[in-house]
Parts: structure tokens; sequence; C-alpha cells
């Protein structure tokens, strides 16, 4: 296993009210998965992929990432983690705006130290390879939201991670925009063997995930594994 | 350039607006700073020069009690041993023997008591400016016949006395030897000098005509002793005790440097710089505040971007970095641009002499015994400590946004806007 949650459970507290964000959760996801975590707002699936992206830690069990537990790191350990072991999409792309493309993309390797030739040559393979080929020097802001999406997908997968985390990736698409990114991923994820994890509330997504997990009201409802598509 | 530099530098001129407000900020303080400090360092070097060249140099060195007493009891032996060891002394630029006393200044029914000094012309010219201060008439020949007799008076003593140029006016004061000595000199030139006491009371001839009249022989009073600059006079006094040891029991002779000898002096610098300083921590506070500000408001906006840093992995050390390094960038801009403007400036101003008018210059005068004028002047402290203090500052100032930013909660930063 990659990742896996042992009997978690998140409450937040607000001005001594506490919210049970997930309750008593297990999942484990394996290497080469594409795996959706699906239910309506409040159900608990951006609490989970937080738990499981160690950017935060639960109230009770336990987190696994590729056998190391996180509960007991410090939070400059997890960071170091984060850097190391996943990649990240987010719902409103968080590029970094006084970057360029090209450097959003290499953000994360020059963090991990890996040289100005490598990471260049690993940032505009990547590029190309979301079909970004001619846009490396724009900042983000002189992009399109598809565009700045990619980037993030290209900027997540560029490290090399086990596992891409995605919130809610497609939420700020429209349609086309959005099943092209997803054609993207699902490519990368078939070809490149990239593992990905979403929280989605998006019925393109679900339906292209080969694995679907349903929360609702922080509890795991329905897992169920699909057959690989023919595309 | 590392990311963070790389990150840092690019966030700066993110808001360029805000950015060119807080540098203008640094700007301006750093320019008051230098310009203030520049104007003191001229202002109090000019005091000290003034005050030192009106009396006895940066070190004067008489025999023990003199300065105290100051009568020809207290002498120093005028036998060459003297001369060789100041003459072997590095850090002496100029030095001029004396015989100093009190005698009465009379002239027809008028009589006025005064400090006689007798010097050696051409050395004095070296050591003091009175002979820049004659205004009528003209100073003491450098090769004076002893028996020539002549006196060169302190304007308002001459014009109490009602002497003019070629009058003779007689001398009246107690010799060495304890009997009553007078002469008749000659009024040759009068002096304004911008001290009133010393105007109302001086009265200087030649060092051997005075020999004569108080009957010293080979003795003389004191030997006025100019340093480099005021700052080097501690050294060159212990110079001289050095050089002075291998003649001369310790206590045969008393060293002092102008700042013993006028403690005024010094206290009224002193109370000049505290006040000027307490103006420039207000100034350089506010600076640290503006930094603070711009800063604070940064991350506050950055929130939600400092969270996806950290989210994808730039560790809280790291951050807290960032934030410094932004912080030292605009602290630094300020500085360069500052003192880009202020050092060359306060270059042209240095050795331009501004004259001050109006009752605060006349009042300084009539106080203080200096002449109205300022004047600035560059040293490399001034530029050097300006900007280690505005760095200090902005470091301070810094330190709780970037300790704010580092602590951040990924989580909490990705949810907030």
């Amino acid at each position: 296993m990659i990742i896996e949650a042992i009997d978690v459970t998140k409450v937040y507290e607000t001005r001594g009210v506490e919210t049970r964000a997930l309750d008593d959760v297990s999942l484990a996801l394996g290497k080469g998965e594409f795996t959706a975590l699906a239910g309506p707002s409040g159900s608990g699936k951006t609490t989970l992929l937080n738990l499981l992206g160690a950017l935060d830690t639960p109230t009770s069990g336990k987190i696994q990432l590729d056998g190391v537990e996180l509960s007991d790191l410090s939070a400059s350990a997890l960071s170091a983690l984060r850097l190391r072991k996943l990649g990240f999409v987010f719902q409103a792309y968080n590029l970094i705006p006084v970057l360029s493309a090209r450097e959003n993309v290499e953000f994360v390797m020059e963090l991990q130290g890996i040289s100005l030739k490598e990471r260049r040559k690993r940032a505009d393979e990547v590029l190309e390879r979301v079909e970004l080929g001619g846009l490396g020097d724009k900042r983000p802001l002189e992009m399109s939201g598809g565009q700045q999406q990619r980037v993030a997908v290209a900027r997540a997968i560029a490290s090399r991670p086990s596992i891409v985390l995605a919130d809610e990736p497609t939420a700020n698409l429209d349609s086309g925009t959005a099943q092209r990114l997803l054609d993207l991923m699902l490519q990368l994820n078939r070809e490149d063997g990239v593992t990905f994890l979403f929280s989605t509330h998006d019925p393109l997504v679900m339906d292209s995930a080969r694995r679907l997990v349903r929360l609702r009201d922080g509890k795991i409802i329905g897992d169920e594994t699909k057959a690989p598509s023919s595309t | 350039m590392g990311i963070e530099t790389r990150l840092a530098w690019r966030n700066v001129w993110r808001n360029p607006r805000r950015t060119a407000l807080s540098v203008a900020a640094t700007v301006f303080a750093v320019f008051l700073v230098i310009l203030t400090v520049g104007m003191a360092s001229g202002v109090h070097e000019k005091i000290i020069e003034d005050a030192v060249r009106l009396a006895s140099g940066h070190v004067a060195l008489s025999g023990r009690g003199y300065r105290h007493s100051m009568t020809l009891e207290q002498f120093l032996p005028w036998d060459g041993r003297i001369e060789q060891a100041i003459e072997n002394t590095a850090g002496v630029r100029a030095w001029a023997p004396r015989i100093s006393s009190f005698a009465l200044i009379s002239i027809k029914d008028r009589s006025q008591g005064g400090m006689v000094i007798g010097v050696s012309p051409e050395q004095e010219r070296n050591v003091t400016t009175f002979a820049e201060k004659v205004v009528t008439g003209r100073f003491l020949k450098s090769q004076a016949n002893p028996a020539a007799h002549e006196v060169v008076l302190g304007r308002r003593l001459a014009d109490r006395l009602g002497a003019k140029l070629g009058d003779e006016v007689l001398l009246y004061g107690v010799a060495y030897s304890l009997e009553t000595a007078y002469a008749l000199f000659e009024v040759v030139g009068t002096m304004a000098l911008p001290d009133p006491r010393l105007e109302k009371n001086l009265a200087i001839v030649h060092i051997d005509a005075a020999r004569d009249f108080y009957v010293y022989e080979n003795r003389i009073t004191e030997v006025a002793i100019l340093a480099e600059n005021a700052d080097a006079s501690v050294a060159l006094l212990a110079e001289l005790e050095r050089a002075l040891a291998t003649s001369f029991a310790e206590d045969e002779l008393e060293l002092e440097t102008y700042a013993q000898m006028m403690p005024e002096l010094v206290q009224l610098i002193l109370i000049d710089d505290a006040g000027m300083y307490i103006t420039l921590t207000i100034l350089v506070v506010v600076v640290g505040f503006g930094i603070l500000n711009t800063i604070l408001m940064a991350i506050l906006e950055r929130a939600h971007e400092l969270g996806v840093v950290l989210a994808l992995g730039l560790k809280p050390m790291a951050l807290f970095r960032m934030i410094y390094v932004e912080s030292m960038l605009l602290a630094g801009l300020g500085l360069v641009i500052g003192l880009s403007l202020a050092l060359p400036l306060l270059a042209w101003l240095q050795g331009i002499e501004i004259p001050l008018t109006g009752d605060a210059a006349k009042g300084t005068t009539e106080l203080f015994g200096m002449q109205a004028v300022m004047t600035f002047k560059l040293e490399p402290s001034n530029p050097i400590l300006s900007t280690l203090t505005i760095l200090f500052v902005a470091a301070l100032a810094a330190l709780y946004p970037a300790i704010k930013a580092s602590r951040a909660h990924p989580v909490d930063a990705l949810r907030s806007l």
C-alpha cells in the first residue's frame, strides 16, 4: 500500500461546538490507482484528503504513507515527507503568481534540491506532456483556468511523487476543459503509472475513476472498483 | 539565486505602490539620518577646532598644577628636552610654546586686568588662529626684537582701554622673582575673537618679550599641541607621556586633552548628540514600523499562497527565511537609494561653511564663543552605523511577520482567501 488511513476520526472544535468531520474511517490505496472520493459538501472528503496528504493530523487513528506513521512527525518532517512523496492539485489551481509556468513546475523539484539542468529538462518534458510546451514562460495570470490547472498537474507529477492528491480539480473548469484535464490525468495514470486520488462531486470525475469511494457524514458508505475501461 | 530569495525579490515588486511607499520612507529616514549625523559631526568638529585653536590645542603640556593655579611658579624647564620629546612624537600636527600670566594693562587713566600670552609667532600661527583674527594692524612679527615690545589686543579690551594702533600700553604685573614687572608695549594690532570673554581679556606679546617681562629665563608655562584631529587627542597624550617619561618624573609635568581642559565643551556636544539621537531613534523606529506594516500586510494578503507553498513542501524555516529576506530587501533597497542620495550630497557639503544669522547665531557666539556656521563632515562611521542601525531595526521588524508566517498551519492557510 502507498497510503493508508486506519480507523481515522477527525473532530473540529469551533467555539466549544464539536464537529465530527470523519468518523472511524479506514481506507488503503495501492500503486497505480485512479481513485475518487465522492460525496456531497460536508461529507468529509477534503478532510480525508488533507489527512492523507499530511496537511493535517487525525484526532484519533493512524495515517501511514509508504509505511511511515505520520502522527509522530514534526511540522518540518511532514513538510519533508510531502516534498518527497506527494503531489498536490488544488481546486483553485494555486500556482505561485510571481513564477512562470516553467518555474512553477520546477518549484517542488527545486525544493528537493534537483539540479537546474535536470529540473529544467523534466519541467519542459511534463509541460509538453500536458500540451503546454510553448507556454513555459507565461505567468499564471496570463493563462486560462484550464491551462493553469494543467500547469498544476505538471507541477504535481514533475517531482515524481508516490501519489497525486487532487482536491476537486475540475470544480472551476467548464465541462470541455474538465474532460480534457481528466483525459490527461488518465493518460498519465495509464502510461506513466502515476497514482491519483481525487476528492470530487463532479460526475465526470466519478465516471472516469476506476475506484469510487463514497462518503457521507464522515463515514465511508461505498467503495466500488470498476472494470478497466478499454480507452 | 535560491528559490527563497527569488520569491522574496519578486514578491517585493508584487505591489509596486506599497513597496515604493515603504522604500521611500526608508530612503527619507536614511537621508535624514546621514545628513543629520553629518551635520552634527561637522558642527562638533568645528566647535572643537575653533575652541582648541583659541586655547591650548588638543593637548596641553604644563608644569604640574599650572592649570589650576595659573601662576608662574609651575613652570616647564625650557632646555631642549621637551622640544626634543615633542619632535620625536608621532601624530603631532603642530605645537607652540607659551608664557602665560596675568597683568594689569593701562593706558592713560584706564586700566584693565588681562591675560598676557607670550607666543612664538611663527609656531603660534600653526597652532592657533589668533593671527587670522587680527582686524586692525598686524600680528606679531616672527623675528621680533624682544626690545620692540609689541602687543596685539583683543578688540573689546582695546575698546575698553581706548587704545589705538601705535599707542603704548603699560603692562604691570608680578615677575617670577616676585618683583614688580612693568613695561610699555606698542599696540600693533587688535583681534576680533568669537569668544567675547577672550576678546575682553587677551593681550598677546612675543614670547621673548614675555620672558623678559616676567623674568622667566629658561622657562615656559605651557606648550599647546595640535593632534591630527580631535579624536586622536587621547592617543597623542599617551604618546607624549611615553616620550616625556624618559626625561621627566611623572609629577613634574601635566598633560591634558582639550576634553579635560574644557569639560563644558564636551558636555555641550554630548547634550547636542543626545537630542539628535533621540530624534533619529524615533525616525528609525517609524521606519521599522513601516517595514513591519508592509510585510504584515503582504503576508496577510498572501496567507493562502503561503499555505500552498507549505503544502507543497517548503519547510517552515525556509518560509521564515523567505519573509525575512523580503523584509531585508525592502530595507536594503531604501538603504541603497538613501545612501546614494545622501552620501554624494554630504560629500559635496563637506568643507562648505554655511553662515547662520539671526538671534540664534548671535546667541551661539555669545554663549559658546564659537562661529555661528553650519558645517558638514562625512565620517566613515556615519554610513556604516546608519546602515547597521537601519538593518538592525528592519531585522527586528521582520521577526514578527516571519515567525507568524512560518507558524501557519497549511490547512488553515489554504482555507483563507
